[in-house]
């Protein structure tokens, strides 16, 4: 028998299959159809609108113009005067997150650290607590502040009657607080104020600093800790040159998460902020769904909000990379 | 430096007494090892030396400064941690300069004297790297490096070896005696390997629930065992309960004539180390008939177990003259007085 006998006796080679649509494929199509038509579509119907053009008196049509993003930066008088309200109101979006971002984990920080020192069982009912108060909606809780920080049955209310006020003016804290805008000539007066806004926002988002910061807290070792201490640091020392260190890529993340979310902050913003401290949040709702019927220009407000954030974000990131690096 | 003195001293956790009324001294320039098996107290005990546990009772006295209240980042002690606890933001050469940057020494400076301290302990090239980039063994000395680098009153050292291989243990084990002795540090070593402890230390500390069994020179403790925990944790040793009679121990039929200072008819537990018991030929005194069930070769010693009449019994022998026997072989095993310890037995 020859070598060609062997290969004309040899079974031939099994036909492949032709291939059909398996249910599996059918599933991470319909899938990839349902993430493309909810998720995708409109982002990029925002974007493609932002290049629209408003139609005065009316809605708007489909354009492909910059003159939107052209407002954003130098005002709508363009060239005969600059006016910068957007870009402040982008500045005020970034100075109002900024601030309640840091504040939230500056006070989330010594909380969680107390928290993991817990036992296990009062770690959990913490934990459990926390956990709860996100399932609120950020409505609910402006609520909440507005009744309590209001002039006529809040906090101000309360320190009229209990002489608290009297008590401010009496040791000269009262003309301090008017300054700062907090006060009226009668009484003190917590909003509409960058008090109130910054306060409220920082709530918002403080058990989401306490749930990001537990894991790489809880992880911390204790015996860093106890390292410094028999090698002469005093607690100061501890936190300043072990402990922020040592959770120093978790901080920067929980921040700038923070941050990022409360970019889009809206109903604190609305019913705590001065009118000339609004934010482009509120800016992008008063032209999509309120009485300016500006949709081009709104979009372009969330196209730049959005950058922003990411540009923030990359940052953020470029800073993990290089901490990690080192 | 002074003696580290302990008296009375004594920890409880809530209900959990995890150390019982303790009086201790660590003499100066000697290294001393905390010996006992996990959950003794031996590692609280050191914690409560270190400043990091505060005594339920009993005082801390550094010759005659009462140093009990003392925080433990006042007291400069240094301390290697079982997990070492090196701190992974710095470099090598910045974390052996730690104590002395918060101490206030210039930075420079710092760096220079950790420098001299990595050189101490053959890490001078690694100075710059991070601690990831350390093999176990070279983390170890970086901590030690660090905690001698405040120039310590008293060195303490909680299970060191225990996350290094068995091969860098031993080699470890020597280093840390030959800088010790180089240094001349109160040094005290928890640990539960009784080979460490041997190995290292000039006074043993042997633990047990809380409680001081003995404190004695590694020799002392092995030889001289003073009670049949100490003897069944250091080392091996044939156990057998018998009841004290007039000059010997009867264990059932047998007895084993060994003179001890108990009542008649008390109970004990008569203890020999594997090596002290022998096979002989001829009968004599304390020889008891035996019958070989097992022989294991373990390379310098062979190990024979006996079924005997007394109970079950390892001998262990480490010569090569004609001693060889195979498992089924009647023989005699002799148990010399000198070498058989008799304990009080609790009876249940």
């Amino acid at each position: 028998m020859t070598i060609a006998d062997d290969i004309k006796m040899a079974p031939a080679a099994p036909k492949t299959p032709a291939k059909g649509v398996t249910p599996k494929a059918a599933l991470y199509a319909v899938l990839s159809a349902v993430m493309a038509v909810f998720c995708i579509v409109p982002f990029i119907l925002v974007i493609v609108i932002s290049f629209g053009r408003k139609v005065d008196g009316a809605g708007w049509v489909w354009a492909f113009t910059f003159d939107n993003y052209q407002r954003f930066f130098v005002g709508i008088l363009w060239p005969d005067e600059v006016t910068f309200l957007y870009l402040q109101q982008l500045g005020y979006s970034f100075y109002f997150a900024i601030i309640a971002s840091v504040l939230a984990v500056l006070t989330a920080l010594p909380f969680t650290l107390l928290l993991t020192r817990l036992k296990r069982r009062t770690q959990a009912i913490w934990l459990v607590f926390i956990l709860a108060s996100l399932s609120m909606s950020e409505v609910f809780i402006v609520m909440g502040w507005d009744i309590l920080l209001s002039n006529n049955s809040g906090l101000p209310k309360l320190f009229q009657v209990t002489g608290l006020t009297q008590w401010l003016k009496d040791v000269g804290w009262f003309q301090i607080l008017r300054e700062m805008g907090l006060a009226n000539p009668r009484n003190v007066k917590f909003k509409p104020s960058e008090f109130a806004t910054i306060l409220t926002m920082s709530y918002l988002v403080w058990p989401y600093a306490v749930i990001l910061l537990y894991p790489a807290l809880s992880r911390l070792d204790p015996s860093l800790s106890e390292a410094a201490r028999t090698m002469g640091a005093g607690r100061w020392t501890i936190t300043r040159t072990v402990t922020l260190p040592s959770i120093r890529l978790p901080l920067m993340g929980t921040t700038l998460l923070l941050f990022v979310f409360l970019l889009g902050s809206y109903v604190s913003i609305s019913v705590f902020a001065t009118p000339d401290k609004q934010t482009t949040a509120v800016a992008i709702y008063s032209n999509i769904r309120g009485s300016n019927l500006d949709a081009p220009f709104g979009s372009a407000q969330a196209v730049i909000l959005l950058i922003s954030a990411s540009v923030c974000l990359y940052f953020g990131h470029l800073l993990n990379s290089k901490a990690e690096a080192r | 430096m002074p003696d580290l003195i302990l008296s009375g001293v004594s920890k409880s956790f809530g209900s959990t007494r995890a150390v019982d009324a303790t009086d201790l001294t660590f003499a100066q320039g000697q290294l001393t090892a905390l010996l006992g098996p996990s959950g003794c107290g031996k590692t609280t005990l050191l914690r409560m030396i270190a400043g990091l546990e505060d005594p339920t009772r009993g005082t801390i006295r550094l010759g005659d400064e009462d140093i009990t209240g003392l925080p433990a980042h006042k007291r400069k002690f240094g301390m290697v941690f079982q997990s070492f606890a090196l701190f992974p933001h710095y470099s090598v050469r910045e974390n052996v300069a730690y104590s002395l940057i918060i101490g206030g020494m210039a930075k420079p400076e710092a760096l220079d004297k950790a420098q001299t301290l990595l050189d101490t302990v053959q890490l001078s090239k690694f100075g710059d790297r991070r601690i990831g980039e350390l093999s176990g063994g070279q983390r170890q000395r970086v901590a030690i490096a660090r905690a001698l680098a405040q120039e310590p009153q008293v060195f303490l050292l909680d299970e060191p070896m225990s996350a290094l291989d068995a091969k860098l243990r031993e080699e470890m084990q020597v280093e840390l005696r030959l800088l010790q002795q180089r240094l001349g540090i109160t040094t005290i070593v928890v640990t539960h390997d009784q080979r460490e402890a041997m190995t290292m230390a000039d006074t043993i500390v042997v633990m047990s629930n809380g409680r001081v069994e003995q404190v004695a020179p590694p020799k002392e403790i092995y030889h001289k065992p003073a009670n049949a925990f100490v003897a069944d944790f250091i080392g091996k040793a044939n156990f057998f309960d018998g009841v004290y009679r007039k000059d010997g121990v009867e264990i059932g039929e047998q007895a084993v004539h060994v003179p001890a200072n108990f009542a008649a008819g008390s109970p004990v537990r008569l203890a020999i180390r594997p090596e002290s018991a022998c096979l002989v030929t001829e009968p004599g005194q304390n020889c008891i008939d035996a019958q070989i069930s097992f022989v294991r070769d373990l390379g310098p010693v062979r190990e024979y177990h006996l079924r005997t009449d007394i109970g079950p019994l390892i001998v262990e022998y480490a010569g090569t003259d004609g001693m060889e026997r195979v498992a089924g072989d009647k023989t005699l095993v002799h148990l010399p007085v000198e070498a058989l310890r008799v304990y009080p037995r609790a009876v249940a």
